[in-house]
């Protein structure tokens, strides 16, 4: 097998951010909150402060740090849910067919009508801001893609010599859908979630730039950005690293899709995604 | 050094001054304002909307009976040439300007004030100038429907107009806002004039681009003799503060509002820093507590939690010293305002002594609601966080958003809040925010009751002398320091940059924002000067 | 053809409907209504008593259901109700500002796929090498710079820096002034298209009637400009469509930093001063523009591509 560079590089990019995330408690230099100190405000990046400080006079090396948490917890676990989510409706609309058909067309027209971001500005002002929220807005808007794609996939593996021959033998119908046609689609599956995790990495950050992310002052690089965007040329450090950090994680998922799209999906069904 | 570089840049300034008077205004060019607030121009009718945005384009289109005169911080007589009032006080009876005449041509009378007074207070609109209409005898049966006419308003003849209220008191306080503005009664009724306002301003109504820009042309016929001085006028409702820097250096706007980090930027700038206009504004910024929430009942607690914030060091590190340290309510540029009051001192140790003397030797935890604003919201909660913290108070932030905020507050429904209020111009209207007859939804956020201050404010309004009643006034405001219904954090320091080449700004304590625009002028340096 | 549109026409009214239905429950759920607005001054004291007045001159006492009964009621005549904040018919509010954020909208596709299209295809020729990295690298970037941020750099270099362009407002209407607002609007699209070019071509060129068409001599350039651009064609004009939500969706923040008369900044206002008649008629509005930008794109593929049936 020959050698895949974003496979590698992606791989590498998205597993430095989440050990920083993991292990911030270690890595970090300070509190990302209580050690603030308005004496140190704005001091640009040194051999003290690796990225500056803040208007708060908070080390911004740590809080980047800590700041990774949210987005990457709401981008995992949100991912997760769309993926069920997705999968669940896709696969059986597509294998009972009929009037579930119908409604879960309905649905994913629906979810691709509405812009996905003012869905989701809806639920969080409907809910509290916080992180259950943000795993609920994120996690309930982005399942259409998967859905249409497995739903696809399942339509054409039912036909199959495979499937019919599962179906002869008495299998029911979720043993069928999980043990024969879920492992066919589960490439373009995967490839799709990984995609769709920088999404949510990017949502999460949308909705905490518009102040409907976490409560403050908890960092999130999000809130980071939005908090700095009186000082980007005053002090543009305090937004630039919470920026790249967004950039890292964003083109680490993509590399690693792209990467793993070649591997598991060489004859890629991908038409929609 | 420091001394001489002192002396240098105030010889400057004072040259500058010198020379600005000395220049006689210049006719003509485009005044490019902007309105530095969130929303854009809620309307084009005036009376509509109460929003500081729509009172920045009021001022050009729009005239009411009484002008805040900005340099002595009073109302004065507009539309009327004088006023007598009557023994008992009740009763003040107007000669009207005689040359005040419409974007139309047509001359002011008193039918038009009466027209405007009365359209303020129809049920179905709820307008809200009602809140200072409904302070003339006979408003409010207009308002429910018992009347169509103001009883307290009578046209003696085209010119002369007498108003009965309902208390004593200064006229000038209630008629002076753009939401009072005066309508032309006739030609206000025509289904077009949304589209095409008319009305008494020094600049006529061209265009309204919502979200983008509002454009005005000088009136010629404007009652002052050779004012306006310019002959455009384009305001655009800019909030987001970063843009309007850009577009400020950029020399495409004349003016901006500066918040705490340009504050900063344009002080340390050589061009900038000459166009700088700080004013004392009439808002203090606080943290109310709720007393429903227990710990926040103990008077205690109040002054521990005033103790334990080192507010000097979040307004000059943060704030970047763009606010004055508050010491009680009433502010810095109020006439009652305490000279000898000292603001509550940094001492955690203190503040530790009086929460475990009010039983709280752990502290306690409180839920805080803020917005995202970033003089009196959600950073500064921030910068007090770790502060509290170290003598035991822990604090949970609940974000709002800042239009959401002053619903939330007069419904009671927070812990605590932080919020700006208005604290001025008349000290005796904003004390009696803090009488325990005032509900919480009228201002009296904190549910603040003392039988002593309720004493005090009503001697204040039964005393006609001005200066006896600020006294008193100074004696309440004590008591509310040493209560401390909230965190006096500081009053605002409104700055204003503008272009080197606009003349004649009003440092305006009620609003810095709001500019008379007849006295403005573009000297020929603008760019767009012809 | 003809059927399909009216078929999908007709889906949209459920669509509409359950998006109205969501903004209203949006609004009754969350603090504030437009009379507790008129105090965020902090300046302005607005009393229980006017605070139920003006709830009742606008007819939220009601419970949600009821109001959400009358509303679509009138919204059956085409009625989209009376504005809080004007007093006067939401229509009228609308209609100023569609021309400006189609504008806006348009011109930030242009851009999208003057730039986004050619970039994918060069991708494309060689996957995994070193060009195919830095457009990656490049769609990346442009998806995560948030936009407000992109506004806020575009100005400060081609207005403040440069000079080549006023740094807001509408002007004249002049395309000078859309510039900005356009390319920050248009750089989220922009790297979405080009990773969906990207992927085109490369399915395109592996499927077999390419390989044939090869196979039978044709040229490169031949087989790239007629079988890959055409079939790519088709995947490119679906993502576009997909893509008019988030145009319309980034619109929200650009028109509000370069102060443009559209759409967006006026449901941002509208939003936050409880407007809800006029925050209904611009969503409703949006998603209605979606969902003919939609069929549009079906059209057009059915058209480019005629093995695209759609009955």
């Amino acid at each position: 097998m020959k050698f895949r560079a974003n496979l590698w590089i992606g791989g590498a990019l998205f597993a430095t951010v989440v050990v920083g995330g993991a292990f911030a408690p270690w890595l970090a230099h300070t509190d990302p909150v209580m050690d603030a100190n308005l004496m140190n405000a704005e001091v640009p990046p040194g051999a003290e402060f690796w990225f500056g400080t803040d208007a708060q006079g908070r080390d911004i090396y740590s809080r980047v740090l800590y700041g990774a948490r949210i987005p990457l917890t709401v981008g995992i676990v949100s991912q997760l849910i769309n993926t069920v989510i997705g999968v669940a409706l896709g696969m059986s609309a597509g294998y009972f067919g009929g009037w579930w058909d119908d409604v879960v067309n309905g649905l994913t027209n629906l979810m691709l009508s509405i812009p996905s971001l003012i869905f989701a500005l809806a639920i969080m002002a409907i809910l509290q801001p916080g992180l259950t929220s943000l795993l609920i807005a994120l996690g309930l808007t982005n399942w259409s893609y998967t859905c249409r794609l497995s739903r696809a996939a399942t339509l054409s593996v039912k036909q199959q010599g495979y499937v019919e021959a599962a179906r002869s033998f008495g299998s029911g119908s979720t043993r069928i859908m999980l043990t024969q046609i879920l492992p066919n689609i589960a490439g373009p599956i995967i490839v799709i979630g990984t995609l769709g995790m920088g999404g949510a990495v990017l949502a999460e950050a949308a909705l905490s730039f518009l102040g409907l992310g976490i409560r403050p002052p908890f960092p999130s690089w999000g809130s980071m950005l939005s908090d700095a965007r009186d000082q980007i040329t005053t002090a543009p450090w305090i937004s630039i690293f919470p920026g790249l950090a967004i950039f890292m994680t964003v083109l680490g998922l993509n590399l690693l899709g792209d990467g793993l799209r070649d591997i598991l999906d060489p004859h890629s069904q991908l038409r929609q995604a | 050094m420091l001394k001489k570089l002192i002396f240098t840049t105030a010889v400057t300034l004072a040259a500058f001054t010198l020379h600005s008077q000395a220049q006689e205004p210049r006719r003509g060019g485009t005044i490019r304002f902007t309105a530095p607030y969130a929303t854009s121009f809620v309307s084009n009718d005036s009376h509509v909307s109460n929003s500081v945005q729509d009172e920045i384009y009021g001022y050009a289109l729009h005239r009411s009976l009484y002008k805040w005169d900005s340099v002595n911080n009073k109302p004065v007589l507009e539309l009327a040439k004088s006023v007598s009032t009557s023994a008992d006080g009740l009763v003040h009876t107007f000669k009207l300007r005689d040359d005040a005449l419409f974007h139309n041509g047509r001359k002011m009378t008193a039918d038009d004030i009466i027209w405007s007074y009365t359209r303020l207070m129809d049920a179905s609109k709820n307008y809200p100038g009602a809140a200072f209409i409904r302070r003339i005898k006979g408003a409010l049966d207009v308002q429910n429907g018992t009347a169509k006419e103001i009883s307290g308003l009578k046209k003696i003849d085209d010119f002369t107009l007498e108003i009965s209220l309902i208390e004593k008191g200064e006229p000038g306080f209630l008629f002076r806002t753009a939401t009072t503005s005066i309508f032309p009664a006739k030609e206000a009724q025509d289904p077009n004039f949304f589209n095409k306002p008319i009305g008494l301003g020094p600049f006529k109504f061209v265009e309204h681009i919502p979200g983008s820009r509002m454009v005005f042309e000088r009136w010629e016929k404007f009652y002052v003799a050779g004012k306006p001085y310019a002959d455009k006028l384009v305001i655009s409702p800019m909030g987001e503060a970063a843009a309007r820097d850009v577009a400020f250096r950029n020399k495409e706007i004349d003016v901006s509002i500066l918040g705490p980090t340009q504050y900063v930027a344009y002080q340390a700038d050589a061009n900038l820093k000459k166009g700088i206009l700080e004013v004392a504004e009439v808002f203090t910024r606080n943290m109310g507590m709720n007393p429903t929430h227990k710990p926040f009942s103990d008077k205690r607690v109040r002054q521990a939690i005033n103790h334990a914030i080192d507010s000097d060091l979040i307004i000059s590190r943060l704030v970047r010293n763009k606010a004055y340290r508050a010491t009680s309510w009433l502010p810095l540029s109020s006439p009652a305002y305490d000279k000898a009051l000292k603001p509550y001192a940094f001492d955690p140790e203190r503040a530790k002594k009086l929460l475990a003397e009010a039983g709280y030797p752990d502290g306690f935890e409180f839920e805080w609601t803020a917005s995202p604003n970033e003089s009196w919201g959600i950073p500064i909660v921030e910068a007090t966080i770790p502060m509290l913290a170290k003598v035991g108070i822990k604090v949970k932030v609940k974000p709002v958003e800042g239009s959401a905020l002053g619903g939330i507050i007069a419904k009671g429904d927070f812990q605590a809040y932080i919020w700006s209020n208005t604290s001025g111009p008349d000290p005796l209207t904003q004390m009696k925010c803090f009488h325990s007859k005032t509900p919480r939804s009228s201002c009296n956020y904190t549910t603040f009751s003392h039988p002593e201050v309720d004493k005090l404010i009503d001697e204040a309004g039964a005393t006609d002398d001005l200066a006896k009643r600020n006294e008193i006034l100074k004696k309440a405001n004590a008591i509310l320091y040493e209560e401390a219904p909230v965190w006096f954090f500081n009053y605002n320091k409104a700055v204003l940059a503008h272009q080197p080449w606009l003349r004649g700004l009003q440092p305006n304590a009620t609003e810095l924002a709001l500019q008379y625009y007849e006295d403005l002028w573009v000297d020929e340096t603008s760019p767009a000067a012809k | 053809m003809l059927p399909y549109v009216v078929r999908r026409l007709l889906q949209a009214v459920p669509i509409l409907l359950a998006v109205a239905g969501l903004i209203f429950v949006m609004f009754s759920v969350i603090p504030g209504d437009f009379a507790s607005t008129q105090m965020a001054d902090g300046r302005t004291v607005v009393d229980a008593e006017q605070v139920a007045r003006m709830n009742t001159q606008f007819g939220l006492d009601d419970p949600v259901h009821v109001r959400f009964a009358k509303y679509i009621g009138k919204l059956m005549t085409l009625d989209l109700g009376t504005s809080f904040r004007t007093r006067q018919p939401v229509i009228n509010s609308l209609l100023e500002r569609i021309w400006p954020s189609l504008q806006l909208a348009m011109a930030a596709m242009l851009f999208a796929i003057v730039i986004g299209v050619p970039l994918g295809f060069l991708a494309a020729l060689k996957p995994g090498g070193w060009l195919d990295m830095q457009s990656m690298i490049v769609a990346v970037s442009g998806l995560s710079l948030p936009q407000f941020w992109l506004g806020l750099m575009l100005m400060y270099g081609f207005a403040l820096i440069l000079g080549w362009f006023p740094s807001f407002g509408y002007g004249d209407g002049s395309p000078r002034y859309l510039v900005l607002p356009a390319v920050a609007l248009g750089v989220a699209p922009l790297a979405l298209l080009a990773r969906t070019t990207r992927a085109a071509v490369l399915e395109v060129m592996n499927a077999d009637f390419v390989r044939t068409a090869r196979a039978k001599g044709n040229s490169e350039v031949r087989v790239m400009r007629w079988h890959v651009a055409r079939n790519a064609a088709v995947i490119v004009l679906t993502t576009l469509g997909l893509q008019f939500g988030s145009i319309m969706g980034g619109a929200v923040v650009i028109e509000k930093l370069f102060a443009w008369p559209g759409i967006g900044s006026l449901l941002v206002d509208s939003v936050s001063l409880r407007d809800i008649p006029v925050v209904q008629a611009c969503i409703l509005l949006l998603v209605l523009f979606f969902l003919i930008v939609n069929i549009i794109v079906d059209v057009l593929c059915a058209l480019i591509d005629p093995r695209i049936k759609y009955t």
